[in-house]
């Protein structure tokens, strides 16, 4: 049981401040998609004017091709009548039900006989191996359990959409990592399309088939996890995604010996191509940046600023002139504070991007098919209206 | 061309298909049909009399062609205003009751406000003995009617000078009083300070327990004097609710009817309030109107000037309990004996002895001695005998009295309950409609009964039901009007009650409920409804408790049929049957303090429940 939701155009506003800018997206049957951005991006505005608790003012939506929501023609079903299951942030369970209550409430309001509801409520408490709680108040469990009642009253009405507004973001870290995976089981086996709200990059990643990134009301990339993470459709996407930070470094087009290259104050960078403007930010992943102990042909000299280490890994800040380059280190160095090191840069996996927009720049040949995603190019032309 | 035709034809479609949508949406979502309907009830019951009641004192109305030979029914007139402030009657009419009014409520009002203020602090902060006692008592004053205290007065300090048997004062000492201690603006003025102190007390009590924290941080770092701290922290903090309980002890005082009914009618002392009364009584309705509007605008008046003073901070009248403090309690040392005695005097004196003198002289066979061999239990148990009370049986054997008890339980308990899911209503749509346009407009609307004084609302009401308007029928004489009208001025304290228990409801809760396709209604009674019961439980007491003791709302509308304990009570009183209408007293005031303390149990209960709380 999952559906198609097509969002057109939509526009909400509150007062002066523009929360939805003519958003449009598709989600497609059995897909995770997650709303990813700051907040007050209008990623909650957009899950909340999908379930019908806040009427956007221009735009549609559809479900299954079955109108929603209308501005054009005045539509707007209730939200009780779009199939939506939605999990809040607070899990909203009500104190003064029992448990089993809380579950069959949905079964209750489309009056399944009282002999089915108590079937189902135990079968489902028993599938989520929390048997015998029924008789609970929502108050007597832990966290985690409330949790797990929140999503038993989504399995008892069995919608075709789940939506779910930041579910994770009230436990404890250690619980927030077993109920990622525990909700990755329960979308496999539910199938539904889900669309999950959160700002925390890390859930994103691990959770979603597809990742919506949102600021200020737009769209700013539409792809899979790993993709938004290596090809950040602008500035603003790649700098919001990744820790530690990407190094974004302002530089103009060059040549050296006939080859492209990014001058970043009294420093040059190869590129792998040449870009169609001069004004230039370089994107590049701490772990594109190697560490040298010796200079070498392309090296740029720096100066250790601090080490940080993590266990697995070492961040290392270094700083050259007024720039500072954050590196990921997977060896275990034995750096000293104010030292000088070399780097190099990988060009076969920097990011470049038009210092004006913020938009990413991609070789012309490269240009269908760069990013996957549902509209590859919708995050950027969005941007490139700025 | 043909071309634009069609595009248009297809503009006008869209445009009206999307009208119809919309229409059909909007029609269909339950809060804004109820916020419909409420808004259409509410001005019909409050904004309608109001408006008819201004408009009947610019027209002649029936009847009056008793004062003018050109007096046509309907016909808009400026007589009754130029009668009323300039007519050859209006010194008696208006100016002297005017000024009464305003002596007897400035001066009750400050000394009530002293005496709170100050039993306020002694209770709450300092290191007095017998606070968990003396809190109760203090406030009894408060609980019972205005008109039990009037009656103590009397029977202590009638005399026959003024017409009927001697009181306690002279049948101990052997002296008539002077009349000016029995009747008119002395006694008056003093015990409506004792009814409505504890008001204040009540007020300023809540204010300075949330001070303390602060307080006694800030004593502590900067080593300021106790006196230092207390004038430059306590009282600003504690000033908007000394300044809030003025006000509203104020606006209660001018609109205050029973007490100075009873206390001022022998010596022909009249406010507003009973020249209102007598006014309606005696048909002169359009001089009754325009003594209403004179009670409203002066309320409206120090409403409006304090509003500006405290910035909207007046909302937070009448508080159901209060949450436990730990107090930096000040030492009174040597004082602090010679302190509770004096506070002892007071309990006594304004809550204890009232009450007991009450029950006593409804013990005495003949009014006027009172001595131990003049006890009797007639008044309660006796069957009718011709030679005592003019044959009115006692209270267990009269059917009068107990039509009334059955009349005053059913009337505050319906009156009470729809007032509360009314006021819960109006206080959702408060709260959930996010001070849209019609929240903002129906909750002042249903703010307003309280700047009506409950004598003023009867006669707006005499008016409106009087005869048949429309679909609605002639409601005059019949228990629906008294309902109604309890129910209306009830408002005011229920929907803001509502709208504080629906405030700590989260929204999601409710969401929750939508999602899952439970209509309003059902989401209404299984998830507003039982997670708000507390407070709403909480506030219906409290209305049940002031509906049971209400006099003045509801005197002038009521009939033979739909006697209440208080208006019996108050017949008896002006037939001088002092020991039945002591008696009524009694009874009222015995069930109002079962009420209250069924409220204070539920307070306890809902404290305890808090702490379980925190402690998980």
């Amino acid at each position: 049981m999952s559906a198609t939701i097509e969002i057109r155009n939509l526009t909400k506003r509150y007062g002066d401040v523009l929360a939805l800018d003519d958003l449009s997206l598709t989600v497609q049957p059995g897909e995770f998609l997650v709303l990813l951005g700051p907040s007050g991006c209008g990623k909650t505005t957009l899950l909340r004017s999908l379930s019908g608790l806040e009427t956007p003012d221009e735009g549609e939506i559809l479900i299954d091709d079955k109108v929603m929501f209308s501005s054009e023609r005045g539509i707007r079903v209730a939200p009780g009548l779009r199939q939506i299951g939605m999990v809040f942030q607070s899990y909203a369970l009500w104190p003064h039900m029992k448990v089993k209550d809380n579950i069959g409430f949905g079964l209750g309001v489309q009056k399944v006989p009282q002999q089915e509801i108590k079937a189902r409520v135990e079968k489902i408490l028993e599938e989520l191996s929390m048997g015998g709680l029924g008789e609970r108040y929502p108050s007597e469990l832990s966290g985690g359990q409330q949790q797990r009642i929140a999503l038993a009253r989504l399995l008892a009405t069995k919608p075709p959409v789940f939506l779910m507004d930041e579910p994770l973001s009230n436990l404890d870290a250690r619980l927030r990592l077993d109920m990622r995976a525990e909700l990755k089981r329960f979308h496999y086996a539910s199938d539904a399309t889900t669309v999950f709200v959160t700002h925390d990059q890390t859930e994103a990643m691990t959770m979603a088939s597809q990742i919506v990134i949102m600021n200020q009301g737009r769209i700013q990339q539409i792809a899979a996890p790993l993709d938004v993470y290596r090809t950040p459709a602008n500035v603003f996407v790649a700098e919001f995604i990744g820790m530690p930070r990407i190094n974004l470094l302002n530089a103009e087009l060059d040549a050296d010996g006939g080859h492209p290259v990014a001058r970043i104050g009294d420093f040059m960078i190869p590129l792998a191509w040449a870009p169609p403007v001069k004004e230039l930010v370089v994107a590049a992943r701490p772990e594109d940046v190697t560490l040298l102990n010796a200079p070498e042909s392309d090296a740029v000299e720096c100066r250790v600023h601090a080490v940080l280490p993590s266990g697995p890994e070492l961040i290392i800040q270094l700083t050259r002139g007024e720039e500072t380059i954050v590196v990921r280190e997977t060896r275990q160095l034995d750096l000293a504070m104010d030292q000088t090191v070399w780097i190099k840069f990988d060009s076969a996996a920097l990011n470049l991007y038009d210092r004006r927009d913020g938009a990413m720049l991609v070789p012309a040949a490269e240009l269908p098919g760069r990013t996957t995603g549902a509209e590859p190019t919708e995050g950027l032309a969005q941007q490139s209206q700025v | 061309m043909s071309n634009s035709v069609m595009e248009s034809h297809d503009h006008r479609r869209a445009l009206i298909e999307r009208w119809f949508n919309q229409t059909k949406t909007t029609l269909m979502t339950p809060q804004v049909l109820i916020s419909g309907i409420l808004m259409i009830v509410l001005t019909y019951l409050i904004v309608v009399p109001l408006i008819q009641m201004t408009w009947r004192t610019l027209t002649w109305g029936e009847g009056d062609r008793r004062f003018s030979r050109e007096a046509v029914t309907g016909e808009v007139t400026g007589f009754h205003w130029t009668q009323a402030v300039s007519g050859p009657t209006s010194e008696a009419f208006l100016y002297e009751p005017l000024v009464n009014t305003m002596i007897t409520g400035t001066l009750a009002a400050v000394f009530a406000l002293t005496l709170g203020v100050g039993l306020a602090w002694l209770v709450t902060r300092t290191d007095m003995p017998g606070k968990g006692w003396l809190r109760p008592t203090l406030i009894l004053p408060y609980i019972v009617p205005s008109f039990a205290l009037a009656l103590a007065w009397e029977t202590l300090f009638k005399s026959p000078k003024t017409g009927g048997q001697p009181g306690l004062f002279q049948f101990l000492f052997d002296v008539a009083p002077p009349t000016w201690l029995s009747f008119g603006a002395v006694p008056i003025i003093i015990t409506m300070s004792i009814h409505y102190f504890p008001f204040a007390f009540l007020m300023v009590s809540g204010a300075l327990a949330t001070v303390d924290s602060q307080l006694e941080e800030c004593a502590e770092l900067t080593g300021a004097s106790r006196w230092t701290v207390l004038r430059k922290i306590t009282f600003p903090i504690v000033a908007p609710a000394i300044l809030g309980a003025a006000v509203l002890t104020f606006g209660k005082t001018i609109g205050t009817f029973a007490l100075p009914y009873l206390l001022g009618r022998p010596v022909e002392y009249q406010t507003l309030a009973t020249m209102l009364f007598s006014s309606v009584s005696l048909g002169f309705t359009a001089l009754g109107y325009i003594l209403s509007l004179v009670l409203i605008i002066i309320t409206v008046i120090v409403i409006w000037i304090s509003a500006r003073i405290l910035g909207g901070n007046l909302r937070r009248f009448e508080t159901i309990g209060g949450k436990g403090f730990k107090a930096n309690l000040t030492q009174l040392g040597p004082w602090r004996w010679p302190l509770f005695g004096v506070v002892c005097s007071i309990a006594f004196i304004a809550a204890i002895f009232p009450i007991a003198l009450l029950g006593y002289q409804t013990l005495m066979m003949v009014d006027g001695n009172y001595g131990f061999d003049n006890l009797t239990l007639h008044y309660w148990l006796g069957k009718s005998n011709p030679d005592i009370a003019r044959g009115e049986p006692g209270v267990l054997h009269n059917t009068v009295i107990l039509g009334a008890t059955w009349n005053t339980l059913r009337l505050a308990f319906l009156a009470s309950i729809v007032s509360s899911l009314v006021g819960l209503i109006i206080g959702y749509i408060v709260v959930r409609g996010r001070a849209g346009l019609v929240s903002k407009t129906l909750d002042q609307i249903s703010f307003l009964p309280f700047l009506i004084p409950g004598i003023a609302f009867a006669a707006m009401y005499l008016g409106m039901f009087a005869v048949q308007r429309g679909p609605i029928p002639a409601l005059y004489g019949t228990f629906a009007l008294l309902v109604l009208i309890c129910v209306v001025n009830r408002l005011p304290y229920s929907s803001r009650t509502g709208a504080a228990a629906v405030t700590q409801i989260g929204q999601e809760l409710e969401e929750a409920a939508e999602l899952q396709g439970a209509s309003w209604v059902r989401r209404f009674w299984r998830v507003i409804l039982p997670l708000s019961s507390g407070g709403v439980v909480a506030g219906m007491l409290v209305s049940f408790i002031g509906i049971m003791r209400e006099l003045s709302l509801i005197i002038l509308l009521i009939t033979p049929s739909t006697r209440v304990l208080m208006t019996v009570g108050f017949r008896y009183a002006e037939e001088d049957q002092t020991q039945l209408t002591n008696a009524l007293v009694m009874v009222v005031t015995v069930l109002t303090l079962l009420g209250q303390a069924l409220v204070w149990q539920l307070g306890k209960g809902r404290l305890r429940r808090l702490k379980d709380r925190q402690i998980d």
